[in-house]
């Protein structure tokens, strides 16, 4: 390749990155100022909402649009995160951070559990597995009364401890800001680790996968291992989100983890564009947001949801991505790929 | 006494099986003539049920009659969503899309039966709810006699329309091989409209059965479909034989369960079951692998 | 090692051992019989075509050897190593890479990344740098898009590194499939009817670049129907049909033997 040219892809690439940095920049900006703007507790609360869902979708884009991994089942892990993060506090007294990581280790597991059915399984069988999963978690979360309490619930599950840092004044979680934030922060977190593991030849190996796993087997891409990390590091993720979830509403209840839950995911990732990590974010505000947005036509806003991913699926399957990308090119602004 | 027990069990078992049979066979005819799984199916059949109960309740009209309203709402709701939806979608060639599509269409219809009917059950009651006849010690109301019935004979017509019929056969062509199908001067997309519009009017009929032997909410169907779909795969996707003897079977574990065991534990049985079968055979009871061209 | 003309005595010469050796293979398909009772020995440096009419089993005997359908019985051994039981993406590992017959590239990717998917096994990047995208990790990143633009300069096709690997004419996806498949530095290449569809001009590039392919210690082993291409390329060929070993040997003796000849002509289309 020649002097020019190769010094043209650097320029390209080093663009690339100020626009990231910038983003990232924003990012933040627009995270610390929204508890500001919003000052009731009622949006407060849809914007903790939105970063839960926020990391749900994440982690489900992970399996299905990078790995291609067909899971139908999100709400399993979801659940499972939200219930051993819990009954581990309650009943065993464990200090909140420890059961985090537990719980996120226990959903972990759960997702390469099912992963071991996607190495057997394609497409529309993996799809009805995952659900069969995702029904089995939740009959389980609704009969097992003595462990879970069933349909009764379990109460007063209290918020993370506060956190005092020499110097700062103490952030207590109780504290409707205070408690988005650091929701925010770690969804943030997890999408920089996210972004960063699929913009490393991680990314290639799993899009080699989702694409054609036996063109990937020839370059020595072994699959089956392959999808039980995905599904480990997707799985995982959604636990985090439940142990929010959990400690957010303070009464936990197996129908929050309904199959339909599992499908309001898949909306999220799908409106939002799959196998694009950022797609997923705006997705999942979306959604999260509209039905709220919407609350002056009363029942039918949740009609509006599957309207929306109706719509989505028919004209613009990439989504909000895709979408994107389309007013991007018709405005003229090339811009670099992220 | 046990062996009362058993049978009137099986009998129950029966009933079930039947209503899960119809179910299936909506999904697996789909499924074997556009490989695609469709989700709205479920709605289809609480949408069945709702119009045999309104039918019913604002027109007086027969309970039977209301059977076959609930059908005809079924077909129409079928012959709609694939005209406007998913034959559209088809054109693009994409496997997950029609998919998440269904997924959609799901969700639109569930909440909207949400926002017309509400969350709180309906208590459909027909004349022959509570008319029980019994022999050798065995009750059965004429509900479930009526639903053996239809179901028996709609499965056999059914049957006979895929083996005997010209249609049938062309049917079974477009599910092996669309394109030659389409060239042997069979038109794939009609055929398609023809089968969404019959696996909608086993739905709907499905569901106006259904409704006086459950709770009637716009999430009935939800609870039938997940066991549908484990009917579909331990039958084996588009075998029609399959899906019926996986049906009873079905049918059976759910009474035998809620018998001995706990209702609650029924779908983690069922769907423990459809694990395994995934595991071992993935294609199903009776059909065969077809092995991928490399 | 050059492979142009290697005698027929190249594999009983005791310099260097076979790279790969099948021993009465056999492999069934619901009673089909696909493959039955092969055995052959590739020697190192050289190339071995396989040709045979259709559905004389030559692409399933390449699944054998590169792990998409395991060995029922018989033996398979690939520089000393058992691949009896040996998943396929292990074979890569230790030197043996393919091409496929119907292409199967990514075609969602662009061509320079299809190439660059092929250095999986070869990335020398700690577990954390994935994280965070350190130094070392950035060298990775220049090595391995450098070596895939010289691997497309090699097939000639440098100019199109940025276009879609779905966009690219049939001739420069076979082109892109076997840069791929050299990414993975394989010391056994297998190309499975790399010919197939292109016209006389794209056959001589072809031609030339397993040439320079064999300069290069590759062996390789051709799966053809394209005699033009078989004949001035191969040190020996095996015949196949039904599935059956018919005739092995240089490619003077196979167009004068009279078994190879009656199968081909004997009503059937080659």
């Amino acid at each position: 390749m020649s002097d020019t040219a190769a010094s043209q892809s650097a320029a390209v690439r080093r663009s690339a990155v100020l626009s990231r940095r910038v983003r990232l920049l924003l990012a933040v900006l627009a995270i610390a100022a929204l508890p500001l703007i919003f000052k009731d507790s009622y949006w407060r609360t849809n914007l903790t909402l939105c970063a839960i869902n926020v990391l749900l979708a994440l982690g489900l884009d992970f399996i299905l649009g990078y790995a291609g991994q067909l899971n139908l089942g999100h709400s399993a892990f979801y659940g499972l995160g939200a219930y051993v993060s819990t009954l581990l506090i309650v009943k065993l007294g464990i200090p909140f951070w420890v059961a985090f990581i537990v719980a996120i280790a226990f959903s972990g597991l759960a997702g390469m559990f099912l992963s071991l059915f996607a190495v057997r399984l394609r497409g529309h069988y993996l799809a009805i597995a995952s659900l069969g999963f995702a029904v089995i978690t939740y009959q389980i979360l609704l009969n097992w009364i003595s462990l879970t309490q069933g349909p009764l619930g379990l109460y007063g599950i209290a918020p993370p401890p506060s956190l005092s840092i020499p110097g700062l004044p103490v952030i207590d979680f109780h504290n409707a800001a205070a408690f988005f934030y650091l929701v925010a922060a770690f969804t943030l977190l997890v999408y920089l680790l996210l972004d960063r593991l699929v913009r490393s030849p991680i990314g290639e190996t799993l899009t080699a996968i989702r694409e054609d796993e036996m063109s990937a087997a020839s370059l020595g891409i072994n699959g089956p291992a392959w999808k039980v990390f995905a599904f480990g590091v997707g799985a995982a993720v959604g636990g985090a989100a439940g142990c929010f979830y959990a400690s957010f509403v303070g009464t936990l209840v197996p129908d929050a983890f309904f199959v339909t839950e599992a499908f309001s995911i898949l909306a999220m990732v799908i409106v939002g564009g799959m196998g694009t990590l950022i797609g997923p974010v705006f997705g999942a505000v979306l959604l999260t947001l509209l039905p709220e947005v919407l609350r002056g036509i009363g029942d039918l806003r949740l009609v509006v949801y599957g309207a929306t991913l109706t719509f989505v699926v028919l004209f613009i399957p990439g989504g909000l991505a895709q979408a994107a990308r389309i007013v991007r090119e018709k405005l003229g602004l090339g811009g670099p790929a992220s | 006494m046990t062996t009362t027990i058993v049978l009137q069990q099986a009998i129950n078992g029966v009933v079930l099986g039947s209503l899960y049979v119809l179910v299936a066979l909506g999904l697996t005819l789909i499924y074997g003539v556009l490989v695609q799984i469709n989700f709205a199916h479920a709605d289809f059949v609480t949408l069945g049920a709702f119009a045999a109960y309104f039918f019913m309740h604002l027109s007086g009209a027969d309970y039977i009659a209301s059977i076959g309203v609930a059908c005809a709402v079924g077909a129409a709701l079928g012959w709609m969503i694939n005209a406007s939806i998913f034959a559209p979608l088809r054109r693009k060639g994409n496997e997950l899309l029609p998919l998440i599509a269904t997924i959609g269409v799901s969700v639109m219809l569930q909440n909207l039966m949400l926002a017309w009917f509400g969350p709180i059950p309906y208590a459909f009651e027909t004349p022959y709810s509570n008319q029980v006849f019994r022999f050798a010690g065995i009750f059965m109301t004429e509900q479930n006699a009526i639903i053996i019935t239809f179901s028996a004979v709609t499965v056999a017509l059914l049957y006979a329309f895929m083996k005997f019929t010209f249609l049938g056969k062309a049917l079974r062509a477009v599910s092996q091989d669309r394109e030659t199908a389409g060239l042997m001067g069979i038109n794939p997309n009609q055929l398609i409209m023809l089968t969404f519009v019959i696996s909608s009017a086993l739905a709907g009929m499905a569901g106006a059965m259904l409704g006086p032997v459950m709770v009637l909410t716009p999430f009935a169907g939800t609870s039938v479909i997940v066991k549908a779909f484990a009917i579909v795969i331990i039958g084996g996707f588009g075998n029609v034989e399959g899906t019926i003897i996986a049906g009873l079977i079905v049918g059976l574990i759910e009474s035998y369960t809620t018998q001995f065991l706990d209702p609650g534990l029924i779908d983690i049985v069922v769907f423990a079951l459809l694990l395994l079968m995934l595991v071992i055979k993935p294609t199903g009871l009776i059909s065969e692998r077809r092995e991928e061209n490399v | 090692m050059t492979a142009a003309h290697a005698s027929a005595d190249a594999d009983l010469a005791s310099s260097s051992a076979p790279l790969l050796r099948a021993q009465c293979l056999h492999k069934n398909f619901g009673g089909v019989r696909a493959v039955s009772d092969i055995s052959f020995e590739v020697a190192r440096g050289s190339v071995f075509a396989i040709i045979g009419p259709n559905g004389a089993g030559k692409s399933t005997l390449l699944n054998l050897i590169s792990g998409v359908y395991q060995i029922e019985s018989g033996s398979l051994a690939f520089d000393g190593h058992n691949l009896a039981g040996m998943r396929a993406h292990r074979r890569v590992r230790l030197g043996l890479s393919r091409t496929f017959q119907k292409i199967r590239l990514f075609k969602q990717l662009s061509v320079l990344d299809n190439v660059i998917a092929g250095f999986h096994i070869h990335h020398d990047i700690s577990a954390w740098q994935y994280i965070v995208h350190g130094a070392g990790f950035k060298r990775d990143q220049v090595r391995c898009r450098d070596k895939a633009l010289s691997l497309l300069d090699f097939v000639g096709m440098s100019a199109r590194a940025q276009d879609l690997a779905g966009a690219l004419s049939y001739g420069e996806q076979r082109m892109l499939e076997v840069a791929r498949a050299l990414a993975t530095k394989p010391q056994l290449l297998l190309l499975d009817e790399p010919a197939a569809g292109l016209n006389a001009a794209e056959v001589e590039v072809l031609l030339d670049r397993i040439r320079i392919i064999c300069r290069s210690d590759i062996t390789v082993i051709v799966v053809e129907h394209n005699m033009d291409l078989v004949m001035n390329i191969a040190d020996r060929i095996m015949v196949m049909d039904y599935g059956r070993r018919l005739f092995q040997g240089t490619p003077a003796e196979v167009q004068k033997n009279p078994t190879v000849i009656a199968a081909y002509l004997g009503g059937e289309l080659s």
